[in-house]
């Protein structure tokens, strides 16, 4: 037994990528995580409008909100545009009898926060109590919210894993060497590779929506064509990482690995369950950089709140700039892989031939 | 006489280790050049670097009169050890994808493999898989074949088979090189250049390579004495990895 425990330490001793999931990814997922997981949300963005705007500012205190803008001038319409666009979580408009605390219903923990910070709060006299009016998931429905974000979460694990297996199996296989030789170019190759990916992950993306909607009952009040711009580009982004990752992967087990550490932090820390506004700062950029953190912000804003483009091109932009850098950096790779003519010469070929020479 | 492929002073390294070390061989249209070498004696980074998926760290190589290229590879036909066929793919499908990448025009099936069109490539037994990948690479009439252990896990009818086709190649006027371990195949060559220790130890007619190892005075005109006895004195003189001249079947060097 004891000749079977050394010969397993010295194999995992040479797996340096094995070692380092089971040592160092534990305690870097413990750190992250820790920061990441909180559903206490402070900070929430408040605006007010109407000619009592800045006294109900003035009321409205840190920790809890973050009164973002003070417009006397504004209405009701002025502040449900801002709510739509995502600018705010809270309104609160002035001028009627009573004033009205409008709330966008996407963002579950901010209106639980916001509620219950709002019975506590302490109202000078002569103000009437607020009557609240919660707006795109008037029941704070978990689904509504959720649905749009996991559709996004399975079309990762679908889009990432699957591309990535599927490159891997020509470089064990022994056919990326002659598509190397054949007169394809890098792109060819790639668009070539993910082109099903892409269709079949979209058909996918399709389904998930429609069983959503009807087992589920998740409203879809937006525009599909906005819907399937975002749909598009995050696909894209998607596929482009299992490529990406494919090319650093020497077996479909190293693939699977490398999925599942991007998966990981996407499902914690997109969006999806914590609230990105809650996450501590030092974590918080992570999600900035993750495709389904932009994806969640355009499917919830289309589905629920019938958001127009014009207030989701900023998550648009930024996951067409990730397609772009994405898919870059795996056509640089997968062309060194294809012609490795242009590899640091430090590196041996991982062909099986090559790799006895 | 048409050099097709040539390395002149062809180096390659892979950090501190040098894979090929100032090979120079030639494979002119028409004739058949049989590369010999043990596991680790740099065959398959010589034809990586011909083919211009290596780049080499000295020398010069060119293929089809120019440096490497995506054009020059079109006119090139290669069959990997590992034939680069997709074994979830049927050998007509196979057939469609190759002929597609390639740009040619859609031509019925080779006769020889038409029988396993509908078949997986992945239900075909080696030999027929090797038979389905010379018959897609041969289809485009290349003008120059490389082919890396064609006959590696073949039995000897098809080896037989596969020879025909080579020699029926280089009829045709297409230069070949071939890597092998089999040393009687060796002898179909026109030529032989045995590589040992990522250097050319010996090249030559088979005639002359035997001449060069110095065993047909002991009595033993055989070229397996001759490779044994030049590579071994090849580890001698480089002391070097890499120059074990066994191996047959195994990985090419």
């Amino acid at each position: 037994m004891w000749a079977m425990v050394a010969k397993e330490f010295r194999e995992l001793r040479r797996d340096r990528r094995t070692v380092a999931m089971m040592i160092v990814l534990p305690v870097l997922l413990l750190v992250v995580f820790g920061y990441a997981a909180n559903f206490k949300v402070s900070d929430i963005p408040v605006v007010a409008v109407g000619p009592g705007a800045s006294q109900a500012a003035s009321l409205l205190r840190a920790p809890t909100f973050q009164v973002t803008e003070t417009d006397a001038a504004g209405t009701e319409a002025t502040a449900r545009a801002r709510l739509r666009d995502g600018q705010d979580v809270v309104a609160v408009v002035t001028g009627g009898s009573r004033p009205l605390v409008l709330m966008d219903g996407t963002q579950l923990f901010s209106v639980q926060t916001a509620e219950a910070a709002l019975g506590r709060l302490a109202r000078p006299p002569g103000v009437a109590a607020p009557r609240v009016r919660v707006l795109y998931n008037p029941d704070l429905t978990t689904s509504w919210v959720m649905v749009p974000g996991i559709a996004g979460m399975i079309l990762v694990f679908i889009g990432t894993l699957i591309t990535s297996l599927g490159v891997v199996r020509e470089r064990q296989s022994g056919t990326l060497e002659q598509l190397a030789v054949m007169p394809l170019r890098a792109w060819d190759v790639i668009a070539g590779k993910i082109a099903p990916y892409l269709l079949l992950a979209a058909v996918d993306m399709v389904f998930i929506i429609a069983i959503g909607m009807g087992v589920f009952h998740v409203p879809f009040t937006g525009n599909v064509g906005v819907f399937a711009v975002g749909a598009a580009l995050f696909l894209l982004v998607t596929t482009g990482m299992g490529v990406l990752i494919s090319t650093v992967s020497q077996n479909q087990g190293q693939a699977i690995q490398l999925a599942f550490m991007t998966l990981l932090p996407q499902v914690l820390l997109s969006g999806l369950i914590f609230p990105v506004s809650a996450m501590a700062a030092g974590v918080r950029w992570i999600s900035y950089l993750l495709p389904l953190t932009y994806f969640i912000e355009i499917s919830r804003g289309v589905m629920l709140k019938s958001a127009p483009v014009s207030a989701l091109w900023e998550p648009i932009g930024l996951l067409a700039v990730l397609a772009v850098v994405v898919l870059g950096l795996a056509i640089v790779r997968f062309r060194r892989d294809l012609a490795p003519s242009v590899r640091a010469s430090g590196e041996r070929p991982r062909t099986p031939e090559g790799a006895s020479a | 006489m048409t050099v097709l492929a040539q390395a002149r002073g062809a180096t390659r390294r892979f950090g501190a280790f040098t894979a090929v070390s100032a090979v120079d061989l030639a494979v002119a249209r028409g004739e058949v050049v049989g590369l010999l070498g043990g596991n680790g004696a740099g065959k398959t980074t010589l034809i990586r670097m011909l083919l211009g998926l290596l780049r080499p760290n000295g020398g010069e190589i060119r293929l089809l009169g120019g440096p490497p290229s995506r054009a020059a590879r079109r006119r090139v036909g290669y069959v990997p050890q590992t034939l680069g066929l997709y074994a979830g793919l049927t050998v007509a499908e196979n057939w469609a994808f190759t002929t597609a990448a390639f740009g040619g025009p859609r031509a019925p099936l080779p006769e020889r493999v038409a029988p396993w069109s509908r078949e997986l490539v992945g239900g075909l037994s080696l030999g027929e898989q090797r038979q389905v990948a010379f018959a897609v690479v041969l289809s485009r009439q290349p003008e120059l074949l490389v082919l890396d252990e064609p006959t590696s896990g073949v039995g000897p009818l098809g080896s037989a088979r596969l020879w025909e086709d080579i020699r029926d190649a280089a009829d045709r006027g297409a230069g070949v090189l071939v890597t092998t371990h089999n040393l009687e195949e060796a002898r179909q060559c026109d030529r032989l250049v045995v590589m040992a220790g990522g250097r050319v130890a010996a090249s030559g007619t088979a005639e002359d390579i035997i001449a060069a190892a110095g065993t047909a005075a002991a009595g033993r005109a055989d070229l397996e004495e001759a490779f044994v006895a030049i590579v071994t004195k090849q580890a001698g003189a480089t002391g070097r990895a890499g120059t074990d001249p066994v191996g047959p079947g195994s990985a090419a060097g």
